[in-house]
């Protein structure tokens, strides 16, 4: 029977699947991400497969944890951890000084006050709705006619943002319909935009309380206007991981190595 | 030729401004000696100004707060608390203003003695109410008047009553203070002279045009809360009075050119009383609403004992504390003796005592007078809450039925 | 809020009473009279959401009614409630419970809907008598409708039936709290659920016969233990009871408006990190608050004595009391060894809405996390409040 020395993180999102495998020193080997599209199951096999490829390891001697919304269909897990734990671990491995996470991802976004043993202390989750999530972005996006990659630039060229007041996602984006057809800058509106998501996602984190330095994960992190915003609002500066999006699956790796030291 | 506005400002309304900034100054200075209640808009206020208690009243700050269009962010310091964002916004703009008053411009009350709420109006004003004692140490008296179906029954005026003399009891031990008969005879009488006074303001608007708007009224109606019993509101109504019986001998409108009659229901959006403007500017006015003529109750009586039935009597039998029939009824009503060609339904999101039912009594209404209506959906003073394109497509709907 | 299985036991149950001739009046909130209906020859027994159920209210009510309205209505609308003989809502507890009632009459006249009025205030003898008149009316109202009068032998006699279910449920409550291995949150919330379909003479034998099973494997220390900490719990004053519950597992409460314990205990009992031994106790208002209620005085006026022993329950948070409720938290908590507390607050529910933040601040002032689970009656979202409350005890093996 092989030892298991590898530790493996499975994050299954509803848009995105990741995953990552590490040694035990912690240092990378591989990591890829995926669209989840269809079939999770087939997702997930399909990364799993790629990390193995790639490191060159088997399954025997790898530890998995599956974590993220779809945690549950990970056959191959030996355990299922939430994101939370795994994002705020991730985070943690990558930067220890890091206090607050915010993750703003495609359909939820989350704040988690992260404590000295890297676990989180507190969290608050946005999950029923929309708006302060990548769908609010995407959704203005289409209205404003221009990809999410440029929504962003966009917004930053903006000196005067337009208000955008409505908290829910479809209102708002009757009022950004109604802006353009006032004449505003598309410019402007998009700042509006980025900054009521941004506003949205500073309540949300004062419900766990800011604590500095914070930093900021998922795929809406890419996004410059976002981090402007946010960093405004939240008065102090933010960290972003170099990839964002693998936080979750790099900490439920970095979970299945401590595992396997007990 | 300057540009004319549609509706014209009542001269009366520049009081406004001095009553709210006195009443405020009183509400400090009571703060600092000890004295100062926080009261619910439906409470008999008769009792603790007759008791020498100064009221003050988060209701009316929360209109401000909405009015100021600061709305979303005080309300904003109550959901930072964990106050989710469908509660009552009244009472998310208050806890948020007491939890941070040096961050309200307007609208944050000096620190209360006591918190006096009655349930005549909505059931959320105790939670409202113990969440205020929490953040402030002062103690809630709840005053139950349990809603009525019909007729109000022996026990239950019986039960009011009892709740009546545990107040009484509960402002003697709190503010070191008596109820003396005579000073509860006069403060009853000045309250029942204001609202006499005000009721005939409301009838004024039977005439044709109308001689104020809902707006006026929604403004005009601030003493009549927050000062009853005082002799200055008694004052302010026989000015408001006199304006209005002008403006009816004259033939003065509120608005310029009345074409279209309406009813209103519900609590108004603070946040965009020019919305009344807009629409005076098509001829719309508001003769009649619900809100305003929910003060119509006068306390009579001879000593304290008659005069304590008169307040359990007016007290619970208020507008809100009915059954949608009562409701239909008083809109019926209003329609047929204002000569309302229809009526608007503001279904305020955060007051469901007020507002659940509508989609019923909108049929209802039209069916016993003919006259079409529309719901519309918003808030008092959340004004995230309000879509200013959806409404205007809904009630040009309705005033297109008019053409 | 309920699962479809619940439903479906509930409704084999109503049915065969039904068959057997009887009439079942339902209700809404958790404290009616038990005793006033069965004298009138009623069954009582809880009008439970069904989350299958697809919105077909809004035609009717506004969305921001409250959930649980929402979903009544909507089974309605589709169907009638076929084993139902008619339904009382509350009066004075909630705005949306109040209104809906309203509504329902409007929209369903041939309906039998009733409502019965509750006093808010905390005002001793004042508060009982008004709530004994209310009981009084709704019984002449059911005499009208059902044609049963009063029966002061079938009173009594549903007073001792109501005592023994209670009493039996209150033992068992407070054996899981100190002996968790003894009987699990599972069965314990099941029993509960029987209870609020129809407290009968089967589900009394079936509890005797639960707790002897229970009471065999306690000896006397503990026995005496168990009946300490029931008592502690109905007075609603822990101070007497001075026992340390040592436990090596992790023990956590849940408390809230609107959710019924057997679909509490369904949502948690897969989730990883949840053991046997996890859910100590519930402070439920479908659970708890209704096990705790005082027996009524069978020497006295029957209304007056109803009123009093509904009145003697837990309060709600659509009562006066808000501080003594947080004061009781914090001493179950410091006095049971609770090291979690899960708070349920129901869509755009009043009640819950306002009191979530004040429980959850009275947890932290006796240094033990909680998390809020916002729920609705379609248990919608079901995977993401299993992340929560996974999140949550992960937070908690932590720290």
């Amino acid at each position: 029977m092989t030892e298991k020395a590898f530790g493996i993180g499975l994050d299954v999102g509803s848009t995105t699947t990741k995953g990552v495998i590490i040694e035990s020193d912690g240092s990378i080997l591989a990591s890829h991400l995926q669209s989840t599209g269809a079939s999770a199951a087939s997702a997930v096999a399909h990364v799993l497969g790629n990390l193995l490829s790639i490191s060159g390891k088997t399954r025997d001697e790898c530890r998995i944890i599956g974590t993220g919304y779809g945690r549950n269909i990970v056959d191959m897990a030996h355990k299922t951890v939430t994101e939370i734990t795994c994002h705020s671990v991730g985070v943690n491995a990558l930067n220890p000084d890091i206090r607050l996470l915010i993750d703003v991802g495609g359909q939820d976004s989350k704040v988690i006050r992260i404590g000295a043993n890297g676990r989180p202390e507190d969290f608050e989750l946005n999950d029923k709705c929309s708006a302060g999530t990548g769908r609010f972005l995407e959704v203005m996006a289409r209205v404003l006619e221009v990809s999410m990659d440029d929504l962003g630039p966009l917004a930053l060229k903006s000196k005067s943002p337009c208000t955008i007041s409505s908290t829910c996602t479809v209102f708002a984006e009757s009022e950004v319909i109604g802006r353009i057809g006032s004449g505003d800058s598309p410019a402007d509106i998009a700042a509006g935009v980025h900054q009521s998501m941004a506003s949205k996602i500073g309540s949300l984190s004062k419900r766990v309380g800011v604590a500095t330095p914070i930093g900021v994960t998922g795929g809406v992190a890419l996004n410059p206007a976002f981090r402007y915003y946010l960093s405004d609002i939240l008065k102090a500066d933010l960290w972003i991981p170099d990839m964002p999006q693998l936080t979750g699956a790099l900490g439920a790796a970095f979970i299945a190595l401590k595992d396997m030291e007990r | 030729m300057s540009d004319e506005k549609p509706y014209r400002k009542l001269e009366t309304q520049a009081l406004l401004q001095q009553i709210a900034f006195r009443h405020g100054m009183e509400a400090m200075a009571a703060s600092e000696e000890g004295n100062l209640a926080w009261v619910s808009s439906g409470f008999p206020v008769e009792i603790p100004v007759a008791m020498n208690v100064f009221p003050s009243y988060p209701e009316q700050a929360g209109a401000i707060i909405g009015a100021t269009k600061i709305g979303p962010e005080v309300c904003g310091f109550a959901e930072d608390l964990g106050y989710s964002q469908e509660l009552w916004s009244y009472a998310r703009a208050s806890i948020g203003s007491t939890d941070r008053p040096d961050d309200v411009a307007m609208g944050a009350l000096p620190k209360p003695q006591a918190l006096l709420g009655c349930n005549n109006i909505c059931g959320t004003i105790l939670k409202w109410y113990d969440a205020n004692s929490e953040q402030t140490g002062a103690p809630v008296f709840l005053l139950d008047t349990p809603p009525l179906e019909d007729e109000q029954k022996p026990h239950h005026r019986a039960y009011v009553k009892q709740g009546l003399m545990r107040l009484i009891d509960f402002l003697t031990k709190t503010f070191n203070t008596t109820l003396e008969e005579d000073r509860f005879r006069e403060v009853s009488d000045l309250s029942s002279r204001a609202i006499k006074l005000w009721t005939q303001s409301l009838k004024a608007c039977q005439n044709k045009p109308s001689p104020l708007n809902c707006a006026d009224r929604f403004l005009t109606m601030a003493p009549v809360v927050s000062s009853r019993g005082m002799e200055h509101c008694t004052e302010f109504y026989e000015v408001l009075l006199m304006e209005v019986k002008d403006r009816v001998k004259q033939g003065v409108g509120a608005i310029r050119e009345e074409k279209i009659r309406l009813l209103w229901d519900n609590i108004p959006p603070w946040f965009i009383l020019k919305f009344f403007n807009k629409l005076a500017s098509r001829g719309v006015v508001f003769p009649a609403d619900t809100y305003t003529h929910a003060w119509s109750g006068a306390v009579e009586g001879t000593d304290t004992s008659s005069l304590l039935d008169g307040i359990v009597d007016i007290y619970s039998n208020v507008y809100l504390n009915k059954n949608l029939d009562a409701k239909i009824d008083k809109m019926v009503q209003l329609i047929k003796d204002f000569d309302l060609d229809g009526f608007v339904m503001f279904s305020v999101r955060s007051c469901k005592r007020y507002s659940l039912g509508q989609l019923v009594s909108k049929e209802i209404v039209t069916e016993r007078t003919g006259v079409p209506g529309v719901v519309i959906e918003g808030d008092m003073v959340d004004s995230r809450l309000f879509n200013e394109a959806q409404i205007q497509t809904r009630v040009d709907a309705l005033l297109e039925m008019f053409v | 809020m309920s699962f479809p299985e619940v439903i479906e036991q509930s409704n084999q149950v109503l049915q065969a009473l039904v068959d057997a001739g009887e009439r079942v009046l339902g209700y809404i909130y958790p404290h009616p009279p038990h005793e006033i209906f069965i004298a009138h020859g009623l069954k009582p027994s809880l009008v439970r959401t069904n989350p299958t159920v697809v919105g077909a209210y809004e035609a009717s009510l506004q969305t921001f009614s409250c959930s649980l309205t929402r979903n009544l209505f909507s089974q309605r609308t589709s169907s009638s409630f076929p084993l139902l003989a008619g339904i009382v809502f509350s009066g004075n507890t909630c705005d949306a419970l109040q209104n809906v009632g309203d509504v329902w009459r409007k929209r369903f006249p041939e309906d039998k809907v009733l409502r019965l009025t509750y006093p808010v205030g905390d005002a001793g003898e004042s508060s009982i008598d008004f709530l004994a008149m209310e009981i009084k009316s709704l019984s002449d109202d059911l005499e009208t409708l059902y044609g049963v009068p009063f029966s002061e032998s079938a009173f009594k006699q549903a007073a001792q039936l109501l005592h023994e279910i209670r009493d039996v449920l209150q033992l068992l409550y407070s054996v899981r709290l100190l002996y968790p291995p003894l009987i699990s949150y599972h069965t314990l919330s099941n029993l509960v659920g029987e209870y609020l379909t129809a407290p009968t003479e089967d589900v009394s034998e079936r509890l005797k016969g639960r707790w002897m099973e229970v009471a065999e494997k306690l000896d006397t220390n503990q026995t005496n233990k168990v009946d300490q900490l029931r008592e502690s719990l109905l007075n609603k004053d822990l101070s007497g009871f001075d026992s340390t519950i040592e436990s090596t597992s992790l023990r956590i409460a849940v408390i809230g408006g609107m959710i019924e314990p057997s679909t509490f205990s369904g949502l948690v009992d897969d989730i990883h990190g949840i053991t046997d031994s996890t859910l100590v106790f519930d402070m439920l208002s479908f659970g708890f608050k209704t096990v705790f209620t005082p027996p009524v005085n069978i020497d006295g006026d029957p209304y007056k004595e109803s009123a009093r022993s509904i009145l003697g329950a837990h309060s709600e948070p659509t009562q006066e009391g808000l501080p003594k409720r947080v004061e009781f938290l914090k001493d179950v908590i410091a006095r049971l060894s609770i090291q979690g507390l899960i708070v349920c607050e129901q869509s755009f529910c009043d009640p819950d809405e306002f009191e979530s933040p004040s429980l959850e601040k009275a947890a932290e002032e006796v240094g033990v996390p909680t998390v809020k689970l916002p729920l609705d009656s379609e248990l919608s979202d079901r995977a993401r409040i299993e992340g929560r409350i996974q999140t949550f005890l992960e937070t908690i093996d932590a720290n």
